[in-house]
């Protein structure tokens, strides 16, 4: 028995496969998924997302959203993810800087929370490819 | 008759035009074709999202959904407007802004403009402008619905407004691209199918969540909105483009057998002088 996964967020879908195991962050803490889990609706929060598929570990990054899990089928409304191997490491450490000198910068309000999402997202993507690295 | 100088620049203008012209449709075509793309890549997002907040309305009685579905008892309105920033594209501004003023009421009306088009008619008319944004000439992106999300925020739940609607073009074909008004505010959750009732848990709990949720669901329909009018652009402006490159091409055939013509009857005639000076 499989659970049947489906990642979609506002600008594509990202995947739509059977999977063995989903482990993912949540507000109330991270939660692991197996097949036949119980229907459920949850936040998302931001961190590492690990899908488990006959023995081979993706790993991906993702900023939020929603899970839902009804009849075996388990639907992720991300607001965005991407796969550790898609992560450019240089890109996200640019996005960083980039972010961490607008911060540093004192502008108005606005542009401070989009600094402060901008940087808090270059930093998830940076862990995420970073711990890949050490566990392959 | 025209001398074949004057002839001879009109030609050259007028393929200027069509070369112009031929381009910006094959521009707006593969734009049209990626902006496609991304409207039916968001529709399973959009399912999803205001499938899941139907079912957790459905069953839960939650006081949070008031600040989303009951209207404040007051008469005023906002009005978002969503146009292109650049003209070219045939009848698609006049007619949208004559749906704006075709519902226009007699209640007082905010609007929120997208896109230089509609500011410039909007405020020409003297309306109430909140905010206006430019639209930008390339596919939406997702993040531009933020700061007109929190203005929408800003007026339902400050009770400024009763109800707040989208107008924008919807794209039905290459051909047809129609002004459409949507209600995004009050929201109306439909209860497709009520015995489909299933437990499901709720981490946290629903009342925590819907909020979350509904506002998800507002951006999704908000960007929707937008990509729609960002394909209608694309294919107006395709279907402008061509008729112009067609209209330039007719005018360059008619000028170019009217430039042999008058080449002609010059030559009659100078041979015409000659052999008349032979003659004598």
């Amino acid at each position: 028995m499989k659970l049947n996964l489906k990642v979609v967020t506002p600008v594509k879908m990202i995947l739509s496969d059977e999977i063995d195991e989903l482990t993912l962050p949540t507000t109330s803490g991270e939660i692991s998924v197996l097949p036949n889990h119980i229907d459920l609706l949850t936040k998302v929060s931001p961190g590492e997302m690990v899908i488990k598929k006959g023995g081979k570990i993706e790993n991906f990054a993702i900023t939020g959203g929603f899970l839902e899990i009804s009849n075996n089928n388990a639907t992720l409304l991300a607001d965005y993810v991407i796969r550790a191997t898609d992560i450019e490491v240089a890109k996200a450490k640019e996005a960083k800087e980039r972010a961490e000198k607008k911060l540093s910068e004192k502008q108005g309000n606005k542009d401070f929370v989009v600094a402060q999402a901008e940087l808090r997202k270059a930093l998830l993507e940076l862990k995420v490819a970073n711990r890949r690295r050490v566990t392959s | 008759m025209a001398s074949l100088l004057t002839l001879k620049r009109r030609i050259k203008t007028a393929k200027n035009v069509s070369k112009t012209t031929k381009a910006m449709q094959m521009i707006a075509t593969s734009k049209l074709k990626r902006a496609q793309n991304a409207a039916t890549s968001s529709q399973p997002y959009a399912e999803k999202l205001s499938e899941l907040s139907r079912n957790i309305t459905r069953q839960n009685e939650i006081e949070e959904l008031s600040i989303y579905t009951t209207a404040p008892k007051i008469s005023a309105k906002l009005t978002i407007v969503i146009s292109p920033d650049k003209g070219l594209s045939g009848g698609l501004v006049t007619n949208l802004i004559k749906e704006v003023v075709r519902i226009e009421e007699k209640r007082k009306q905010y609007f929120i403009v997208v896109g230089k088009k509609a500011e410039n008619y909007l405020s020409a008319f003297g309306k109430e402008l909140v905010a206006s944004f430019s639209f930008g000439s390339a596919l939406p992106q997702y993040d531009s619905i933020f700061p007109v999300l929190s203005l929408v925020e800003d007026y339902f739940r400050g009770q400024k407004v009763s109800s707040v609607e989208i107008i924008t073009t919807r794209f039905i074909s290459l051909f047809s691209q129609v002004p459409q008004k949507t209600i995004l505010l009050p929201l109306k959750l439909e209860d497709e199918n009520k015995e489909d009732e299933k437990d499901m848990v709720f981490e946290p709990q629903a009342s925590l969540l819907l909020p979350d949720l509904l506002k998800h669901y507002l951006e999704i329909s908000l960007y929707q909105s937008f990509l729609e009018s960002y394909a209608s652009e694309q294919a107006a402006r395709m279907i402008a483009m061509k008729n112009a490159t067609d209209n330039a091409n007719d005018i360059i055939s008619e000028l170019t057998l009217l430039f042999n013509k008058s080449r002609q009857e010059k030559i009659t005639n100078e041979l015409l002088d000659i052999g008349g000076v032979i003659y004598e």
